[in-house]
């Protein structure tokens, strides 16, 4: 039983980071209609940027949740960069294209391989690890319910329900959002009323760019970086956005929740008996993904916005 | 037909200019006849691929993200048949070892394209995509069957057990009346060997993709990838269509693997990383989608990109490592090409007109 409630709550770490990473991925795919190959290689950007920010801030005094605080500092500075880097990219390469969303598509692979060389041409393919001491399991937890949560995995967690949180504040509460809603639920009929859907799409890269870094941030910190993390998960966040329903936000983030929980429930196969390792995790995500596809198109929660 | 378009005189002119430079390079003695050879052989094996995905996406509008899986399936049914390391069989003769490969790959390409040939274009590219992940860390991790991370070594010639060309003594001497005229090494036999099977390869694939190209079948794939629902109101069976040029497709490209096995007598599974599949897309797309001879220049390309940043980074010091080098050339390929000449540079034009229909056009 606490086995199930340690993969549990590692499902929840992993959930938080595909989350982050399919609400960006999602949105792209809602407004500018394409499915973006280059997503995962935003992500990478954005942990980079953040790495070396934190190089350059250090700690900065004091901690929250075991994190310094210029961790969290550098956390925003990666989400401006990889915010900048896509609003650039979607100015320079995929808006002066007259092609389709097959076309975008596969302009955004070359985009993808493009971002990577640079990380690999200036940083090297050598794992990376931020230099902050790794803390033990929290002891209260481990000595209550015997599951072993560190405080990163706390911070993981807690900084992407802030962020979703936000992101829900202005898709609901503001005039911001509710064009961001009306632009990916019918183009069309939002420029007509009067939204400058141009600006709308240059918003929607902005937040789907800034919180793919975050993710991306937390997957290094979680594991560690190296320049193909964002590209090895990408096809993960894919499989949360298409279980969720394509062009959902809200679809995205329960597709996370499931995809990441399922991920990180692998190693019960085994512990049933089952002979599937977890180096198969992603393969069952991507089944699971193919599975839906075919059974129900529009996501389990497809219908949702 | 001799009426040859400017294109395609320029590109012409353009390969044989590499060519004469590579000639130079190997009489100067700065180049070695047999990695020419080699260069050759594996620029034929990039056409195979290409022409394979041709007949996917090209013909029938597929976007196909597995080309990978399918290359790696013919490499691997092969390799596992006649490796003397594998761990299932080993030992088996090429020749029945290609069918194996290619069996391998046909049943793969049903298994693949019965759920994901109905899906919309954009699902299909992420659902191969994901698929053929799957077969990568299949092979990644059933050691018993695959041999796994370490690969598979001690891999025959192809021709190792026909009988002259695998019984050749080395170095081979041609004699003219009992003087010797002139010999050749043994690796320069290989390649030469080789060349000649993908050579016979890309000329059979050819002929017969140029073949179902022209005929009816092709001209119905062609119907669905403008607009399939056209096609369906016409009567066919657009998912049986469909699903045929997936088979054929991959049936070409894991022949392809199976030549590779043969070429670098080495698999492994990094062979089978997503990488490949975008090389081979670079190759169709820059070549022009559709088009044969535009995949066979693109095969050319793919080879000059991957071995000349090897030379690059050999002769100057570059700030940026061949690895990435190649990644950001396939990159910026990807970008230019779909913003500057989406149709390809040797895009199809007169492949689809049967030859009699161009002669009697021009005897009016």
């Amino acid at each position: 039983m606490a086995q199930i409630l340690q993969y549990l709550a590692n499902g929840l770490v992993y959930s938080s980071i595909i989350i982050l990473g399919s609400i960006g991925l999602s949105l792209v795919y809602s407004i500018a209609d394409f499915a973006n190959f280059a997503h995962g290689d935003t992500m990478t950007v954005g942990a980079y940027g953040s790495f070396v920010a934190f190089g350059l801030l250090g700690g900065m005094g004091g901690s929250l949740l075991g994190l310094p605080l210029g961790f969290y500092v550098s956390l925003l500075v990666g989400m401006a960069l990889a915010a900048a880097i896509a609003v650039l990219t979607h100015l320079a390469v995929y808006e002066p294209l007259d092609t389709d969303s097959i076309g975008l598509l596969i302009t955004s692979i070359g985009v993808a391989f493009v971002y990577r060389a640079s990380l690999m041409g200036i940083f090297g393919t050598d794992f990376l690890q931020y230099d902050i001491t790794r803390s033990g399991p929290i002891p209260f937890l481990l000595d209550t319910v015997g599951v072993a949560i560190t405080q990163r995995d706390v911070a993981i967690v807690v900084s992407a329900a802030v962020l979703v949180g936000a992101l829900h504040f202005l898709l609901q509460r503001t005039t911001l959002g509710r064009k961001m809603r009306a632009t990916a639920d019918n183009p069309d009929l939002a420029r007509v009323s009067g939204i400058r859907t141009d600006r709308v799409i240059l918003v929607m890269w902005v937040i789907g760019s800034a919180l793919a870094a975050a993710g991306g941030v937390f997957l290094a910190l979680y594991s560690q970086l190296d320049p193909r993390i964002g590209f090895g998960i990408l096809l993960v966040v894919f499989a949360a956005v298409i279980v969720g329903g394509i062009g959902s936000v809200y679809g995205a983030m329960l597709g996370g929740l499931l995809i990441g929980m399922i991920h990180e429930l692998t190693p019960l196969l085994g512990d049933i008996g089952i002979p599937i390792g977890t180096a198969y995790a992603p393969a069952i995500a991507f089944v699971i993904m193919v599975a839906v596809l075919l059974v129900k198109p529009r996501g389990i929660a497809g219908d949702l916005t | 037909m001799g009426a040859f378009s400017a294109r395609e005189k320029g590109v012409a002119g353009l390969l044989g200019g590499v060519g004469v430079l590579l000639l130079i390079g190997v009489v100067s003695g700065a180049l070695a006849p047999a990695y020419l050879l080699y260069l050759v052989s594996l620029s034929a094996m990039y056409m195979l691929l290409s022409m394979g995905l041709n007949v996917q996406w090209g013909y029938g509008g597929l976007i196909n993200f597995s080309v990978a899986a399918f290359f790696g399936l013919g490499a691997y049914g092969s390799a596992l048949l006649t490796a003397n390391s594998s761990p299932i069989a080993g030992n088996v003769s090429p020749v029945i070892a290609l069918f194996g490969g290619l069996l391998l790959a046909a049943v793969l390409a049903v298994l693949i394209g019965y759920p994901t040939l109905k899906l919309r274009d954009d699902y299909l590219a992420i659902a191969s995509l994901g698929l053929a992940e799957v077969v990568r860390i299949f092979i990644l991790n059933e050691n018993q069957w695959t041999a796994g991370s370490a690969g598979l070594t001690g891999i025959p010639l192809f021709f190792a057990d026909w009988p002259v060309l695998g019984d050749l003594s080395y170095p081979y001497v041609f004699t003219v009346g009992g003087t010797a005229v002139f010999y050749m090494r043994q690796p320069v036999i290989n390649g030469l060997l080789n060349l000649v099977l993908v050579a016979a390869f890309v000329v059979g694939v050819y002929l017969f993709l140029r073949r179902i190209h022209r005929s009816p079948w092709g001209r119905v794939l062609r119907t669905i990838k403008t607009d399939e629902d056209l096609a369906e109101t016409l009567g066919k069976n657009t998912f049986a269509f469909k699903m045929q040029a997936f088979v054929i497709g991959s049936l070409i490209m894991a022949l392809a693997g199976v030549f590779y096995t043969h070429l670098v007598l080495y698999v492994s599974p990094p062979d089978l990383q997503p990488i490949t599949t975008f090389y081979v897309w670079v190759a169709v797309i820059l070549g022009g989608t559709g088009s044969d001879r535009g995949a066979m220049l693109g095969g050319f390309t793919i080879v000059a990109i991957q071995q000349g940043t090897r030379f690059l980074n050999d002769a100057v010091q570059l700030p940026i490592g061949p690895a990435p080098l190649r990644l950001m050339l396939v990159g910026l390929l990807i970008i230019l090409i779909v913003r500057l000449r989406p149709e390809g540079i040797l895009p199809p034009e007169r492949e689809l007109i049967w030859p009699d229909a161009m002669r009697g056009e021009r005897d009016e």
